[in-house]
Order: C-alpha cells, then sequence, then structure tokens
C-alpha cells in the first residue's frame, strides 16, 4: 500500500524517519509551514525556512524516493507579533505559486486573539487571489469554539469550503466540519491529540468521505509512521481497505490537488533515487533500517 | 528577442500556456507591478510542462532549454524594461526566494538583463552552488561572465568547470580570456590529478596554451605520449598554436596535426568529442 502524509514537519525529523516512512509506503507528503519550537524575531528566518521547504527539503526526501510539497504560511502563534507578521505576509506571494506548493497553510487561530483573526483573513485571501487549497491549524484550547470560528471568519471571506482542509479535528468538531462541507482531518499523535483507535471509531461512525489522516510528526513525540500504522489498526479493526485507501491515500490526493501542484503523475514517472545526487554538495543516505520493528507495534494512545 | 523566444516556445508548448504567456507579458509591459510578476514568474510551474525541453528550435541559444526556463526568461525580458530601481528590488526579491528552477531561469537571463553591473555579485555568488544546472547556466552559453567577470572570478570558473567536467568549448570567451595565473592553476591541476593516479579533461589545456614555459611544455610532451586519443588531439592542438615551441613533438603527433591542417579537429570539434562521452557516460 501507498500512503500520502499531507501533514508532516519533515525539517525536524532525521534520515532515519525518512528511512522507515519510505519502508511503510509512504509516497508522498505535505509539510506545512508552522512555528519552529520558539518564535522567530526576524522575517528572513522565514525566508530561509521557505527556501528550504522549496529547497533542501524536497532534495532530501528525493533521496528516499518521498515527493515532498509544501504549504505557505503564518502560523496563529506567530501572527501575535504583528511586525513580523506584516513582512511575512509581504513575503508570501513570492512562494505561493512555485512548482510543489499545494496550500496556504498551516494557518488559523492559537489563542484566538484579534491579530490572529487579521491574518487569518489576510491569507484566505491571499488563497482566493492564488486560487490555492488552505491548510487549517485548529487551536489546542477552546478547540471547539476556534474552530466553528475559523469556519465563519473563511466563509466571510468568500472561500469555497471544498478547497479547505481544517485538520486537528476530535469527535467534538468533525461533525460541523463536515456538515459545513470541509474536508476534516485527523492528526493522530500521541498523548496530546488523536489515538488511533479513536480514529477507527470514528471511521466506523462517519465513514470515509471527506476525512483525513495524518501525522503531523514534527520536533515533538510524535510519529512520522503513525498513517501506516493507523491504517495497519484499520485493518485489523474490519475497515474495508477501499475506505482505509480513501482516507490515507486518495482524500489528501484529492483535497490538495485542487492546487494543480501534485498528482499521481509526480510519483508513477518517479525514476527511482538516484543515490549519487547531491544538494548543495550535501549527500545523505545511509545504511540502516528498522522498519519491522517500528511497524510491529503499531497502536498508538 | 522576445518574440523569437516565444515563438519559439509556441513550437511545442501548449496553446492555452502559451496564450496566458503573451496575455500576461502584454499587461505586464503595459502595467507592471510586482506581485502580478511574481505570480507569473513562479506560477509558469502551472502552465507548461514539467519536463520537455523546447524544440524545433534553429536558435542556438535557447539550446536544451525546457519550458519553465523559456517561459520565465521571457517575463524577465519584461521586467528588464522596468526602471532601475524596480527591476532591481524584483529581479533580488525573486532570486533570493527562487527555487532551483527558477535560479537558472534567472541566471540565464542575465546576458538580457540591463545594470548588469550589479548583476556580477549575484553571478559569481551562482556559481558557488554544487547544483550543476546551475553551474551550468551561468558558464555555459552565456556571455555574462566573459562580459563582466574579474580574472580572478573568470579563473575560479573555469577551474571548477574543469575540475567538474563541464564541457568548457560551451564558455563564451574560452580562448580570448586566457591568463598565466589560469595556466598555471590548470597544471598545479592537471599534477594533482595525475599523483592521484586520475585524468584531467583534454579541453583544459586550451587555456594553457599560449602561455608555455618549461614546465607546461613538459605537460604538454607528457600528454602527447597518452595512450588516450583525445589527450593527443589536445596535445596537438597546443603545439599547432605554438610556433616553434614544442617542434619536437611533431612528428609523434603528425597524425592529429594532419587532421588539424583538414580542419578536422579543432579545441571545438574536441569539446564536442568530450562532451558526447560525458553524455553516453551518464546514460549508462
Amino acid at each position: 500500500m501507498r500512503f500520502f502524509d499531507s501533514h508532516v514537519h519533515m525539517v525536524s525529523r532525521t534520515t532515519d524517519d525518512y528511512q522507515r516512512m519510505a519502508a511503510a509506503g509512504v509516497t508522498a507528503i505535505i509539510e506545512p509551514s508552522f512555528w519552529q519550537g520558539q518564535p522567530r524575531t526576524e522575517v528572513g528566518t522565514f525566508k530561509d525556512y521557505f527556501n528550504s521547504l522549496i529547497g533542501f527539503e524536497r532534495f532530501r526526501a528525493s533521496q528516499f524516493g518521498i515527493q515532498h510539497y509544501c504549504t505557505i504560511g503564518l502560523n496563529p502563534k506567530e501572527a501575535n507579533n504583528e511586525k513580523l507578521a506584516e513582512a511575512v505576509l509581504e513575503l508570501m506571494p513570492l512562494y505561493i505559486c512555485k512548482e510543489g506548493v499545494v496550500g496556504i497553510g498551516e494557518i488559523g487561530f492559537d489563542d484566538q486573539t484579534k491579530a490572529e483573526e487579521k491574518y487569518l483573513i489576510k491569507q484566505a485571501e491571499l488563497a482566493l487571489e492564488a486560487d490555492l487549497p488552505i491548510q487549517i491549524h485548529t487551536p489546542h484550547r477552546d478547540k471547539k469554539k476556534g474552530t466553528i470560528r475559523t469556519m465563519d471568519v473563511l466563509e466571510d471571506v468568500g472561500v469555497d469550503p471544498s478547497k479547505v482542509i481544517i485538520d486537528h479535528n476530535n469527535e467534538e468538531t468533525v461533525k460541523q466540519v463536515l456538515d459545513r462541507g470541509y474536508w476534516s482531518a485527523f492528526t493522530i499523535y500521541p498523548h496530546t491529540k488523536l489515538g488511533n483507535e479513536r480514529m477507527v471509531e470514528l471511521i466506523l461512525e462517519y465513514g470515509a468521505e471527506q476525512i483525513v489522516v495524518d501525522s503531523a510528526a514534527d520536533w515533538g513525540i510524535s510519529d512520522p509512521l503513525a498513517v501506516p500504522k493507523t491504517a495497519a489498526l484499520m485493518k485489523d479493526r474490519g475497515i474495508s481497505l477501499e475506505k482505509i485507501e480513501q482516507v490515507t491515500y486518495h482524500n489528501p490526493l484529492a483535497a490538495y490537488g485542487q492546487s494543480g501542484q501534485v498528482s499521481e503523475k509526480d510519483w508513477d514517472e518517479n525514476e527511482g533515487i538516484d543515490p549519487t545526487a547531491l544538494f548543495e554538495g550535501n549527500t545523505l543516505l545511509r545504511g540502516g533500517m528498522d522498519v519491522e520493528t517500528a511497524m510491529s507495534q503499531y497502536l498508538i494512545e | 528577442m522576445r518574440d523569437t523566444l516565444i515563438d519559439t516556445l509556441a513550437l511545442s508548448a501548449d496553446a492555452d500556456a502559451v496564450s496566458w504567456l503573451r496575455q500576461t507579458l502584454s499587461e505586464l509591459s503595459e502595467n507592471f507591478e510586482k506581485r502580478p510578476f511574481y505570480y507569473a514568474f513562479s506560477g509558469v510551474s502551472r502552465r507548461f510542462d514539467k519536463s520537455a525541453t523546447i524544440q524545433g528550435s534553429d536558435e542556438s541559444l535557447f539550446e536544451g532549454w525546457d519550458k519553465y526556463r523559456a517561459a520565465r526568461v521571457a517575463l524577465l525580458l519584461v521586467l528588464a524594461e522596468q526602471e532601475k530601481e524596480t527591476f532591481l528590488e524584483t529581479f533580488f526579491a525573486v532570486l533570493n526566494t527562487a527555487d532551483i528552477r527558477e535560479q537558472i531561469a534567472l541566471f540565464s537571463a542575465l546576458q538580457w538583463m540591463p545594470h548588469q553591473e550589479e548583476l556580477v555579485e549575484p553571478a559569481v555568488d551562482g556559481l558557488r552552488s554544487n547544483i550543476v544546472d546551475i553551474f551550468d547556466a551561468i558558464a555555459l552559453n552565456n556571455p555574462f561572465p566573459q562580459k563582466h567577470f574579474t580574472d580572478e572570478a573568470w579563473n575560479q570558473m573555469v577551474l571548477k568547470a574543469i575540475f567538474i567536467t563541464r564541457p568548457l568549448y560551451r564558455i563564451h570567451g574560452i580562448a580570448d580570456r586566457k591568463n598565466q595565473l589560469l595556466a598555471e592553476a590548470i597544471s598545479d591541476l592537471a599534477h594533482e590529478r595525475w599523483a592521484a593516479g586520475r585524468v584531467i579533461t583534454p579541453e583544459a589545456w586550451r587555456s594553457v596554451s599560449g602561455f608555455l614555459d618549461e614546465r607546461h611544455g613538459n605537460d604538454i610532451r607528457k600528454i602527447a605520449e597518452s595512450e588516450n586519443s583525445d589527450d593527443r588531439s589536445a596535445a596537438a592542438l597546443v603545439v599547432s598554436e605554438s610556433g616553434n615551441d614544442l617542434e619536437d613533438l611533431r612528428e609523434t603527433l603528425a597524425p592529429e596535426l594532419a587532421q588539424i591542417d583538414s580542419g578536422e579537429l579543432t579545441w571545438h570539434t574536441l569539446g564536442q568529442t568530450m562532451e558526447e562521452k560525458l553524455v553516453r557516460k551518464s546514460l549508462t
């Protein structure tokens, strides 16, 4: 089976992760722009971060046979630094139409401040201007209200819900998100977000239409194999292969494919890995792979 | 120039994509604004085929270009018409945020850009890339370095081209900008390679020719004895350009010198031969 993990922060992951992901069938990934664990103080660091998403990280992924795409955006946490936020918004038009940029993201609310709302609106307008999908980060705190408020704001701007992927949903938010016509993504992230047994229950209740499963693996205790592991658990619990493929591959592809910047052709025509290729003098391939060990325990709690 | 480029592109590109490009160029020509330019420049990837090279071109200027590069250079030609401040700000904004293929287009376009004196430093810096396609976009088939580089930058470029085995005959001005320091550096590189049991591209010797002292003369004597026929061709070319120096090699290199007399062998044909071998090697 092959998987499309539409939310994973590979800049924080190692080459071991890439190897295990490739071996577990992860064919394509989307790396959303996000904060880096601590606030940035200069717009130049955003520029270099965006450059790495369209440059070195894409190359690094290709070394493991994985197609890497990204979304470009100002995350809600850093939207609260308005001087910086304005400068990042000035920078974004340089990136959003580039090859392999499949959306504006991840944007949305964190503390649900006025400044966060302002930059959510501005970036939604930018997405309309460039005709791109939007990847939404929903807040950890006061999630239900924040999710509803996000949808209200987007609809006020005139965004079509079918071009929006709302991420980090849970049992409390899923119904409204689906009812209002959005893609509903679930992040399988140990401890703080959603375990994959709950995901199985959600599929049993809501089916597979408009539903996306991702890992959001980042610099924290997270799991870059969350998507294949959840697929394994779903299979174990009797969910049909068709549904499993829909939520772990076809749906994210259809949702972000609306950008015109990602299609199955990109990896079907892929000639394979060139282990001798260099990116600015760096090569990455190393030996060793422990995917079987990693996949043998696929329950994520 | 812009028309030639678009007409060439139109021969093989999707008709809708070409008409989008024509429309965008005319809008930007009439009323240039940065943001629509950014969208168009990067958005070329949304309109044109990813991989195909442009076809049916008699214009050797565009040889080997893909559609992204051709369309982006056409857009840069509109940017080139803008006033200095707008031009420089936009050019640098795009360059500093460019992906690999955008960088290739930007560097290919240098030769048609205004205010070239401001673009020398980024071109020299671009050559530090280890991405061969970026190096090639600056160094090969591009008159910009010949016109603007200091000897120091020029020598670095030629040495790196030799070091990474790029086809030197495609470097504009390779014959005219030879100099003593470069000749010495090439000889040093050859000695390092030989010490390691490795080879150096025979094309390298074209930049040594004309600066013969005893050491260089001995280098040429060494390659004249080589089992590799391309090395011997290079030695013969140097001999043919060296008047009475190296007279002693004329007998050994008689067959190659005859080819030179008949016009069959030149630095250009040697370069083409080496490049064909390189391509064949990379395909196998």
